[in-house]
């Protein structure tokens, strides 16, 4: 086979930063290595090819590696971000951190990022309000924080670290880099792929296949899968700046900025003191001229009401965007599985792009996980499209919220905005109107076979608390969750009859369920697998749900969602255990 | 999802009000009363603050597709 490396670095990229200018990001490069399929002729069979090393991609082959499950990732580029578009993401909610805490990369996360504390909110000159977080009581039981700002690619890199990890005979996960997908099929029996790479076309088969391409997925064409989409005219334009005298570390948000002829602007803190400013644009502007830099440095010059000398500021990365939300109405075609951006595209308020993939992945991974090492019955794979496709709906609602407020229509829905905006400079109530972009919460599941509907609690995230191992050093529940190793996690609370503990051992080793026994007081432990949890942070972070106090157990999926409750250990627990998976009790 | 509202009489003093909504709004460009309006209306809403009830009050609002103009 000849090898053709030109023709494939003339490419063009799928994500259409066509725009973008800036220093950019200097980003790591991952080395194409001619996969055997091509000198061999053989067409493999995989069990899992993901498409797409973007955050949803890599967060999803992380997870499989550290579910103990063998999966292909093929990306079009050889590294990170976008080539030329490398920032995108920037906010990471507590949720996904605690993913990466669980994938182990969130250290590196919280070292690398930053954070902040103060906002402000202007409207014209005046603030309209201003917040302090260190001031604000928090009834986070998380051990992560609300939030870390970095740029995507870090985390993107951390995850290839990860994954690179070790011996390279031991890895669970093949990334094959340059490899673009150019023709997909499926049948009953299995999904077949054709591959372009450097050295040459290849063909394989995938049993099954998670589409983490972005929001051009070729996939929704090759699946037929319809898609509901708004395209709002509301357009924007991001810089990614680094100053010499930075401004103080503090968020700024402006509803209509004097500087930017009265419409929106964003000001944030990322990793290596650089920031992103967002500024919103008029409806007609021409992206090209709006992400030209000497455009963006009058901006910038209007903001900081002064010429910036061109070594004040550098302009790290120009992007244009229109902003938009889709959702593929149906998250699972056969063998395909749409999964970030290729599922859904929202506004960026909220930060719930990156953080509903990262989630996405999360989900899909145990499930995989579970059907793939024969634990659970192939229909689990269906509750993916269940609690993702509703967790997507939601977050298309509470963007679209923000969208709505940021860019009203004339009449009303100005008037209200002003109305609201007058009385948030006087009236704390009112603050709650303005609507500045909801931060990504955990999403809840209430239409979903994998979580016991009957059960209170159910479909509902718990934290990432801390408690108190039996040998009294510190755990989180995190760790315990990947000590259960995919299983589902049985926490009984409190003291165990033994009659009960015969009953329950029986019970892990027959539904394949990890027990542990929570203990709030200094009791005598009664199960050999028990847990210290003398503040109750554990159980109040399943009570946070309306469990009752007299709750006997909870079981946890390993994406830290309450699966089911009860107040009695009976065949409930069984049934319950049996729904999640679909076997047979 | 709505609740069962106040749809029969429930002001201390229905006239009064009414006299002061009016004195509010003198003086007042067009614009101006809309604005004040509107602020009023999300001032009294944070008062009700139940959602159901809020849903009902916009429907009483509404009154009937004929009447809307």
């Amino acid at each position: 086979m000849q090898t053709t490396p030109a023709a494939y670095a003339t490419a063009a990229f799928t994500n259409g930063y066509e725009f973008t200018e800036g220093s950019g990001y200097q980003l790591p490069e991952y080395p194409f290595v001619e996969p055997p399929e091509i000198a061999t002729g053989t067409l493999n069979r995989h069990p899992i090819v993901i498409v797409g090393g973007g955050i949803t991609g890599l967060t999803l082959a992380c997870a499989l590696a550290q579910y103990g499950v063998r999966a292909l990732l093929l990306d079009e580029d050889n590294t990170v971000g976008v080539k030329g578009a490398s920032s995108r993401g920037i906010c990471y909610a507590q949720k996904t951190l605690e993913i990466f805490k669980r994938l182990g990369i969130y250290e590196r996360i919280a070292s690398k990022g930053v954070q902040w504390s103060v906002g402000r909110t202007f409207a014209g000159s005046d603030e309209v309000y201003s917040f302090d977080l260190r001031q604000q009581a928090t009834h986070s039981l998380s051990q992560q924080p609300p939030f870390v700002n970095i740029q995507q690619f870090y985390i993107e890199g951390f995850l290839v670290e990860k994954l690179l990890e070790g011996e390279a005979k031991d890895r669970l996960i093949d990334l094959r880099w340059s490899h673009r997908v150019t023709a997909f099929t499926q049948n009953a029996d299995v999904a077949t792929l054709s591959l372009a790479t450097p050295a040459g076309p290849y063909t394989l088969e995938a049993e099954h296949v998670i589409d983490c391409t972005g929001s051009r997925s070729p996939f929704r064409a090759w699946c037929q899968a319809p898609v509901t989409a708004k395209k709002g005219d509301d357009r924007w334009c991001i810089a990614d700046v680094r100053f010499k005298n930075p401004p103080p570390v503090e968020r700024h948000t402006w509803i209509e900025a004097p500087f930017n002829e009265g419409r929106a602007v964003w000001q944030h803190l990322m990793a290596d003191g650089v920031w992103r400013i967002d500024y919103q644009m008029p409806p007609d502007a021409d992206p090209e001229v709006v992400s030209r830099e000497d455009v963006v440095r009058e901006r910038l010059n209007a903001q900081f009401g002064r010429t910036l000398a061109p070594d004040e500021c550098e302009i790290v990365w120009v992007g244009p965007y229109a902003y938009r939300s889709e959702c593929v109405d149906t998250l699972r075609h056969g063998r395909v599985f749409f999964a970030g951006d290729s599922a859904h595209v929202v506004s960026p308020f909220g930060a719930r792009g990156g953080n509903s993939g990262v989630q996405d992945a999360d989900n899909l991974a145990w499930k995989l996980a579970a059907v793939c090492q024969g634990r659970a019955a192939a229909p689990l794979l269906d509750s993916y499209h269940a609690e993702r496709h509703e967790a997507a709906q939601h977050n298309v609602l509470v963007t679209n919220r923000t969208a709505r407020f940021l860019r009203p229509a004339d009449g009303a829905e100005r008037l209200f905005r002003t109305a609201a905006i007058g009385l948030a400079k006087h009236h704390a109530f009112a603050r709650q109107l303005v609507n500045t972009g909801r931060m990504s919460t955990p999403n809840c599941y209430t239409r979903s076979a994998a979580c016991v509907a009957t059960s209170v609690g159910s479909g509902q995230a718990t934290q990432n608390t801390a408690f108190a191992w039996a040998d009294g050093s510190p755990g989180t529940l995190s760790d315990l969750l990947a000590w259960a190793q995919g299983r589902l996690l049985l926490l009984v609370f409190d003291q165990i009859r033994p009659a009960v503990l015969a009953q329950l051992q029986a019970l892990t080793l027959l539904c394949d369920v990890r027990g542990v026994q929570v203990l709030a007081t200094d009791h005598q432990a009664s199960a050999v697998e028990h847990i210290r949890d003398p503040q109750g942070h554990v159980r109040a972070t399943c009570q946070a749900h309306g469990l009752p106090i007299s709750a006997a157990w909870a079981l946890l999926r390993p994406d830290g969602y309450i699966a089911a409750t009860g107040e009695k250990i009976d065949a409930a627990l069984v049934r319950a255990v049996a729904t999640v998976l679909g076997v047979q009790a | 999802m709505t609740v069962q509202i106040k749809l029969d009489l429930h002001f201390q003093d229905a006239d009064a009000f009414y006299e002061r909504l009016l004195d509010a709004h003198q003086g007042l460009s067009p614009a101006q009363s809309a604005l004040l309006n509107a602020r009023l209306i999300l001032v009294m809403a944070n008062q009700l603050g139940n959602t159901a009830l809020l849903q009902s009050c916009l429907d009483a609002a509404r009154l009937t597709a004929t009447d809307q103009l």
